[in-house]
């Protein structure tokens, strides 16, 4: 790792240079820099890494609920690139007691945080006690959390005092419109989910379609707004009804 | 344990517990920590002067559940993180989910990963 790397400076350096330049800048100062692919349009950060260097680092997380179209998207990446892709599994003892005790789909009624937890954090946090800087597909359009996202940072959620992290965004300032340009241009392979109205592309049980205009945001765990509030405390004049199971798209 | 703990959890219109004021509840019992809870109060939206909703305008928490832990010289801390509380308070060692439960609750930009 590079200790003399000042993120803080680069990331405002970086702010206007195109997601290639953020890249080399990733791969040249933390030659272990892996990936995190999602098997969505972040496809353009393994095709952009690529041109710089043919050993890059990728892993995905298996949840194990994956649309099967996902999955075949992964093998073909594999097979079209060549490249050796990591994919992670949840802790099976921690899985089996998840599903033990709350069965596959309590985050219908639970929230999906729990499940997350299990099947793509704690893979991820293992994976990245591996490396000193991983890359992401974050922009800034996807959520308004990741409004500010900013293209370095230091990982404020996996580092440890032991282990520093940098979380390296190259995509941050790109629009869906700019990553689908350079998907069509560069015939880049896409998960054919894409082609069926599935914007964000999450596990099965989890992700829907979206109507035109509808934000990204609409396809994903659609069901919990009103569930979120729960823990709320605020000043009640009635109580938010306990949200049902949506239909699954 | 030499603190005192409270433990602040939510009511819904029924009278049962918030979700993740039953979770945290069920975890604290599964562990043996209930022990070092001295009081639980509870928190009615419905009701602004319920002892629960007081402590949270006091301490300007927006969720629950919370902690409130008053040390040897009589300073009051707030934990609004099981997680932390566990670690930092009762001394308890922490599972792979409940880390990663914290980060994702947390770290809300996870969500997409």
């Amino acid at each position: 790792m590079n200790t003399n790397l000042n993120i803080e400076q680069l990331a405002t350096h970086q702010e206007q240079n195109d997601p290639v330049e953020i890249l080399r800048v990733a791969l040249e100062h933390f030659p272990s820099s892996a990936i995190s692919f999602s098997g969505a349009e972040d496809i353009v950060l393994i095709d952009m890494a690529l041109r710089i260097r043919k050993d890059i680092q990728v892993f995905s997380l298996d949840t194990g609920r994956l649309h099967p179209e996902t999955y075949r998207f992964l093998e073909e990446v594999r097979n079209h690139y060549g490249i050796q892709l990591e994919l992670l599994s949840p802790d099976s003892r921690e899985l089996e007691q998840l599903v033990r005790t709350k069965g596959l789909f309590s985050f219908y009624q639970d929230g999906h945080k729990e499940c997350c937890a299990i099947r793509k954090v704690a893979p991820l946090r293992r994976k990245l006690a591996t490396v000193d800087a991983w890359i992401t597909g974050l922009r800034h359009d996807q959520t308004p959390v990741r409004a500010s996202v900013p293209v370095a940072q230091e990982d404020t959620a996996f580092s440890t005092p032991e282990h520093a992290l940098v979380k390296f965004n190259p995509l941050a300032n790109w629009s869906s419109a700019q990553v689908w340009e350079y998907i069509r241009n560069n015939n880049v392979p896409f998960n054919e989910l894409h082609r069926r109205g599935y914007i964000s592309i999450g596990c099965e049980p989890c992700t829907r379609t979206t109507l035109p205009n509808q934000h990204e945001r609409a396809g994903r765990w659609w069901w919990e707004e009103e569930a979120l509030k729960d823990c709320g405390l605020h000043v009640a004049t009635a109580e938010p009804s306990r949200p049902q199971p949506a239909e699954v798209a | 344990m030499t603190t005192h703990i409270i433990m602040v959890k939510k009511i819904l219109a029924d009278g049962a517990p918030c979700r993740k004021c039953g979770e945290v509840y069920e975890r604290l019992l599964r562990d043996g920590l209930l022990q070092h809870i001295d009081r639980i109060v509870t928190a009615d939206p419905h009701n602004p002067d319920s002892e629960g909703m007081r402590l949270a305008a006091r301490h300007q928490v927006s969720r629950a559940p919370f902690f409130i832990v008053r040390d040897k010289g009589g300073n009051e801390h707030i934990y609004d993180s099981f997680l932390r509380l566990k670690r930092e308070v009762l001394q308890a060692r922490a599972s792979t989910t409940e880390v990663a439960l914290d980060l994702a609750e947390r770290f809300p930009e996870l969500d997409y990963i």
